[in-house]
């Protein structure tokens, strides 16, 4: 293969599906066996936004609120079901929290999910419930079990050649917990190649994918045949054409068609217009929004965003959750339903899904489940003598609220109940991590029993291949 | 956020905990009387009558006791959920129907005292089902019914059955076996086997299968299409023939294996059914060594001559002076070497200078410890960052496996260590916990024993801790039997995360190494266990190093994959010769490594393949050392050597390393520094689990993290300015950057096309990107 083309050549002479498959690349090792299926014509999704809700978003204070009893001195907690009146949404008879207001209006897009339950893990370590959220396996677990973006990376390869088939936004790694954190953001057992292309920051998202700082395009590309021409006359090409020497070619070109391609200016925030670049611009979060959006126009696979996890910060609210909870809604509202909005508008809304979800939920009195109480964690009190004891502190995991949007979502749907008192528990239709991601799965044409063969173990996207999918929230 | 539980008071603890222990006296007691009641229904006032009534209130009186001791266990929150309250209440009212039961027989009011006792009865047995539930679990006795046994399903693909129509090898025919079987176990096996054989059909041994059932046969050899087995499970679900009649369909792919298998002669071999799997000798053998012939006089090469005589390979030229430095430096020490000893390694006259290179080599203490320590910390799964750290749930063995690389610690006290370890050597069977209740083949002893037989034994025990394994004999048992080794109280075996009731006792893999003493402490069994493992009869072991330290060095085992030392070697007598070698050389491994890299083999020219699962394949031929791509931490070095160091002092782990460590470093090396971005792309594993292979393929991610990555770039740029202040012209410039990074001189033509880029005299800037393309070139990347 002649490797000084440039890269409009380069990306003219492959095919897409070339392109696909080189980027797919040739199997991580030959322990690796199992059955890979391709989005087939029953697929009603491509692309997967993931909107993660880092650290516990209660329920109750968002898409699911309760009776709402304002803030008094020394009240009891008890009493407290939310801390935020209730505001109709587009809905009939459906409310949200107050501050949700503009994803309350686009909810005839989408449906809403009231019933969520997270696993009961015994004494709550976050990472631990997130680790098993975008696994679907609760650590430890003796394979390295691959996160859903790498799962539908390696089944689907990227939608176009040039954007990483899992980009993983808004996360740092140099927090808290990181060291859980990594554990699960990761191709596991697939191989790194499917791993997630990080962009802690999303104004930063071009530097990921441009020409190192201080290089200009000349510069790289004189780089870039320099190599090339290194390449061909090194003798050890003498030796003849082996896969890790192809394949360290190979991922080189594409390397160089990813940051010289027109593609890679979706990463570029800053040529978006000013108007829409205001309304998403909330924070890094709703940054990502924006991101995740120009990156599906593009053509992404998958992409999660995340309003990043670190201990006690974001939604991991041990105290002060109401007055967090109002910052938290700012930064999630307005980018959330316009991201629904622009992908609707120009037309992508069918074949992408948006998911919002979280780890498990919270409550002020209850830790864990009703039934199921673990070891305290959060100091407080009965009787709220301060107003940072007023929220939802606990950590609950027996209810919890996600959307889902477009890519084959019923619109204006709402599925499951939770109680109206405490303890506000699933009553109605409960669903379970491994019936989350086998909708994902089945919205994106990938059968559930999808698995591989890892050291001789059939190693499903979920465990033992069971969970359904909940057809019930498909069109 | 960690914060204490409030404790329970430990008297009322004791007391909940002899709940389980009370319970039994009024269910037997009242089941008693009721008994004794019947026998003596007419005689109403007959010789049993003193005792009933002594059993009554001996029996109400007890059932107080249960329900007082049964409050506080439940207090202590262990248990919760529906069975619970229904336990509680039904308890309790049985415990009132038993006084008043207690009462009425004072009165003579038999007939009411009779429904009573009836009524107590019921209760008693309803408030014990739902306390066996809580404590066996929900499925305790339904379990054990056929309809609801779920295999873990494992559907997996015959390669062959679609595109192999010739004869089949006899290692096919017994892949195809097991694949059959384990498709019969997942769907069949639980009406047509062991305990069920539904329409006189057993599915679960050779000869059961082939005599059919009430019907009649069920396979026709030869035949899939007459074949009663193949049209059932072909049928539609709707049909009332169709099998299996409950749970999952089989699918298309296993329908397909039954076809092939029963096409092919329905082959299901003789004898125990052990021998369906080849299971690995496990006491030690040394071959005979063949005679030498020409100039072949090592052994390790004369094996491999018997191996390709026999599939007629000829023996190449070995390679060049140039090819074999670069080659043992970097399998040895990790680094390229420097440019002037290849030019006095080239320059020597010596024969025996190979031989020499290689001992020096291994007597660079520090070096050598410097670089298989990532080895190590791979299989070990050491590491200095991760999970489990945040909630002291893991224990770092960094200072202990420096040192003992160091001091090529003999790799028989190297495992006792690891297995019945001081403080410094704990972290490896101690295992990684997390915060919370876990998977119970997760739990840190299960953990253990995988690991212990999967880096030292080279066999996969993580199947079998949850389930009898469908991949080999292993069972349930034998696996809690190993763990419970490590464990300071024996483990209750749950099947599939179940509780079963059953206690497994305590037993090594391998019984006849030695039988672990029950009743000694957790530290002695261990010393027991280390003890009968290094044993020189436990040839396993050491042939699973010596795999483990060829394959490091030649880019393939001799058994592959390396953790499956029951799979076939490509030379049983050349892994057999290297093992027993090893032991008769005091297990030291570094002169494990001198054998094999003086040996020609090694010094063969380096082969490759088109795909990278061509090197696992079955029919994989030997013809000389794989080609690998640098590790993370070889390349890493190897930049921070030719180019400009990657990482600061201050980036070494020092807290966990031996004091003097920054003095025997020669640069912070990458295998001493947490793992960042950088070294993920570039392959280095997270170690949450053992890794014990690093794949050689290059990708995107990768690619990416070099092409742009900010650490790679400024380490160039950093280093282009003091390569420019050394060396004024693009010829020097060029010449040296080539003799530190490759070992040799650059071609005209590579010097004139670097000239091009540089001009005459060198910018910052272009020998940033001149440093960048030399990294970059497979050369640099390869070891070849």
């Amino acid at each position: 293969m002649n490797t000084n083309w440039n890269r409009r050549e380069f990306l003219q002479r492959a095919s897409a599906a070339t392109m696909a498959a080189l980027a797919a690349g040739a199997p991580v090792s030959g322990l690796l066996s199992g059955c890979k299926r391709f989005s087939g014509p029953d697929s009603t999704a491509d692309t997967v936004i993931l909107l993660w809700m880092a650290g516990g978003m209660a329920h109750t204070e968002t898409f699911d609120p309760k009776r709402y009893t304002p803030f008094e001195k020394d009240m009891e907690g008890n009493r407290v079901l939310s801390t935020f009146k209730s505001m109709p949404t587009i809905l009939d008879g459906i409310h949200f929290s107050d501050g949700l207001q503009s994803i309350g209006k686009v909810m005839d897009k989408g449906t809403l999910i009231r019933s969520y339950v997270a696993a009961d893990m015994g004494h709550i370590l976050h990472s631990r419930h997130q680790y098993h959220w975008h696994t679907c396996y609760e650590p430890p677990q003796t394979v390295a079990a691959p996160h859903i973006g790498s799962w539908i990376a390696k089944e689907l390869g990227p939608k176009n050649p040039v954007i990483p088939a899992f980009v993983d936004i808004g996360q740092r790694f140099t927090v808290g917990e990181a060291e859980e954190l990594k554990a699960f953001h990761t191709a596991g057992f697939l191989g790194n190649e499917f791993g997630p292309f990080f962009i802690p920051d999303p104004s930063q998202g071009l530097d990921s994918v441009r020409p190192p700082v201080g290089m200009d395009a000349k510069r790289f590309e004189r780089r870039n045949q320099l190599y090339n021409e290194l390449v061909n006359n090194s003798p050890i090409g003498e030796f003849g054409s082996d896969y890790q020497r192809e394949s360290l070619k190979r991922s080189m070109e594409q390397a160089y068609a990813l940051l010289n391609s027109p593609e890679s200016k979706a990463f570029d925030l800053s040529s978006e217009p000013k108007e829409s670049y205001q309304i998403y611009n909330t924070g890094k979060f709703g940054l990502g929004c924006l991101l995740a959006r120009r990156l599906t126009e593009q053509g992404a696979r998958f992409i999660s965003v995340t309003t990043e996890y670190e201990p006690f910060k974001g939604w991991d609210t041990h105290e002060n959750g109401y007055t967090r909870l109002i910052e938290m809604k700012k930064q999630i509202d307005g980018p959330i339903a316009q991201l629904v909005k622009d992908l609707d508008q120009k037309g992508l809304l069918d074949r992408t899904m948006i998911v919002l979800a979280s780890e498990f939920s919270r409550d002020m009195m209850v830790e864990g489940k009703p039934d199921a109480k673990v070891l305290e964690q959060v100091n407080q009190p009965d009787i709220l003598s301060d107003l940072k004891f007023y929220g939802m502190h606990r950590h609950f995991t027996d209810a919890g609220s996600m959307l889902l949007f477009g890519g084959g979502i019923k619109k204006g749907f709402v599925y499951g109940k939770t109680a109206d008192e405490r303890p506000c528990k699933t009553i109605e239709n409960p669903i379970k991590i491994d019936q989350v991601h086998q909708t994902i799965y089945h919205a994106l044409g990938i059968t559930g029993d999808t698995h591989y063969e890892v050291e001789k173990r059939p190693f499903y996207t979920t465990p033992d291949g069971k969970g359904l999918p909940v057809m019930d929230l498909l069109a | 956020m960690l914060l204490q539980a409030n404790e329970t008071f430990w008297l009322w603890q004791l007391f909940g905990r002899l709940h389980p222990l009370f319970v039994h006296f009024p269910i037997g007691l009242l089941c008693v009387v009721l008994l004794l009641e019947i026998l003596d229904w007419r005689g109403k006032s007959g010789r049993l009558r003193d005792g009933i009534r002594i059993l009554v209130w001996v029996g109400a009186g007890s059932s107080v006791l249960a329900v007082i001791f049964g409050w506080l266990l439940a207090g202590e929150g262990e248990y919760s959920g529906d069975s619970l309250e229904i336990h509680r209440w039904a308890g309790i009212a049985t415990m009132v129907l038993s006084i008043i039961t207690a009462f009425s027989l004072r009165t003579n009011l038999f007939g009411i005292y009779r429904s009573l006792l009836f009524l107590t009865v019921f209760g008693v047995s309803f408030a014990g089902h739902y306390g066996a539930m809580l404590t066996h679990g929900d499925d305790y006795i339904s379990s054990v019914l056929p309809s609801s046994q779920k295999y873990l399903a494992a559907t997996t693909e015959v390669d062959f059955v679609a595109n192999n129509s010739g004869p089949m090898s006899e290692q096919q025919i017994q892949d195809l076996n097991v694949q059959v079987r384990t498709i019969l176990a997942h769907n069949c096996y639980s009406c047509h086997g062991e305990g069920k054989s539904k329409g006189d059909l057993r599915l679960d041994s050779r000869d059961g299968i082939m005599k059919g059932g009430e019907n009649g046969f069920v396979v026709v050899k030869g035949h899939p299409e007459q074949s009663e087995l193949i049209r059932r499970v072909s049928l539609p679900k709707s049909d009332k023939e169709a099998m299996p009649t409950k749970g999952k369909r089989l699918t298309e792919q296993e329908i397909k294996v039954l076809q092939y298998w029963i096409e092919k002669g329905a082959v299901w071999p003789e004898g125990k059914e052990k021998s369906i799997y080849r299971v690995a000798a496990l006491e030690p053998r040394m071959p005979q060594v063949p005679v030498p012939t020409g100039d072949l006089v090592k052994p390790v090469d004369l094996f491999v001559n018997a191996y390709f005589v026999k599939n007629k390979i000829g023996w190449k030229p070995v390679v060049d002076d140039r090819i074999y430095i670069r080659r043992v430096y970097l399998d040895i020490i990790g680094l390229p070497p420097p440019p002037e000893k290849v030019e006095a390694f080239v320059a020597d006259t010596r024969p025996d200078k190979r031989e020499t290179l290689a001992k020096e080599l291994l007597n660079r203490n520090d070096d050598y410890a410097q670089h298989w320590m990532s080895f190590w910390n791979d299989a070990l799964r050491n590491d200095y960052s991760g999970t489990g750290y945040i909630t002291g749930g893991r224990f770092d063995i960094t200072k202990w496996l420096y040192r003992s690389l160091q001091v090529n610690k003999p790799y028989n006290w190297f495992v006792k260590e690891l297995i019945s370890p001081n403080k410094e050597s704990e972290g490896f069977i101690k295992g990684i916990k997390w915060r919370g209740t876990i998977n119970s083949s997760q739990r840190t002893e299960m953990q253990a024993a995988q690991n212990v037989s999967q880096v030292l034994l080279g066999l996969n025990l993580k199947c079998a801790s949850c389930h009898d394994s469908f991949i080999s004999d292993w069972k349930l048992e034998d696996s809690y039997a190993f763990a419970n080794i490590f464990a300071d109280t024996l483990l209750e075996i749950n099947r599939c995360d179940k509780p079963t009731g059953k206690i497994a006792g305590t037993r090594i893999l391998f019984p006849e190494l030695g039988e672990i003493s029950v009743n000694e402490s957790t530290e002695k069994r261990l010393r027991q266990l280390a003890d009968f493992l290094v044993q020189p009869k436990d040839g396993r072991l050491y042939r699973t190093v010596t795999n483990r330290i060829w394959a490091q060095l030649m880019g393939r085992g001799i058994v592959e994959p390396v953790d499956m030392m029951d799979n076939m070697p490509w030379s049983e007598d050349l892994l057999d010769w290297l093992a027993s070698d090893f032991a008769a050389n005091g297990y030291d491994i570094k002169k494990l490594i001198y054998t094999i890299v003086t040996s020609k083999t090694y010094q063969l020219p380096s082969t490759s393949v088109k795909e990278a699962g061509d090197i696992m394949a079955n029919e994989y031929k030997f013809t000389g050392m794989v080609r690998r791509r640098l590790t993370a931490e070889q390349f890493t070095d190897a930049i921070s050597f030719a180019f400009n160091p990657m990482y600061a002092d201050t980036a070494i782990v020092t807290d966990l390393l031996p004091k003097d460590i920054k003095k025997k470093l020669p640069f912070p090396r990458a295998g001493f520094v947490k793992n960042d971005p950088f070294l993920t792309s570039l392959g280095r594993p997270n170690r949450e689990t053992v890794s014990t292979s690093r794949t050689s393929q290059a990708n995107l991610l990768q690619a990416l993290e070099l092409t742009n990555g900010n650490k790679f770039t400024e380490t160039l740029k950093t280093g282009s300015k003091q390569w420019r202040e050394k060396y004024p012209t693009s010829e020097l410039l060029v010449t040296e950057l080539y003799r530190k990074s490759l070992g040799r001189t650059p071609l005209p033509k590579e010097i004139a096309v670097a000239k091009k880029m540089l001009g005459p005299v060198p910018s910052e800037e272009g020998i940033q990107d001149l440093m960048w393309a030399i990294a970059l070139i497979p050369e640099f990347q390869l070891i070849y």
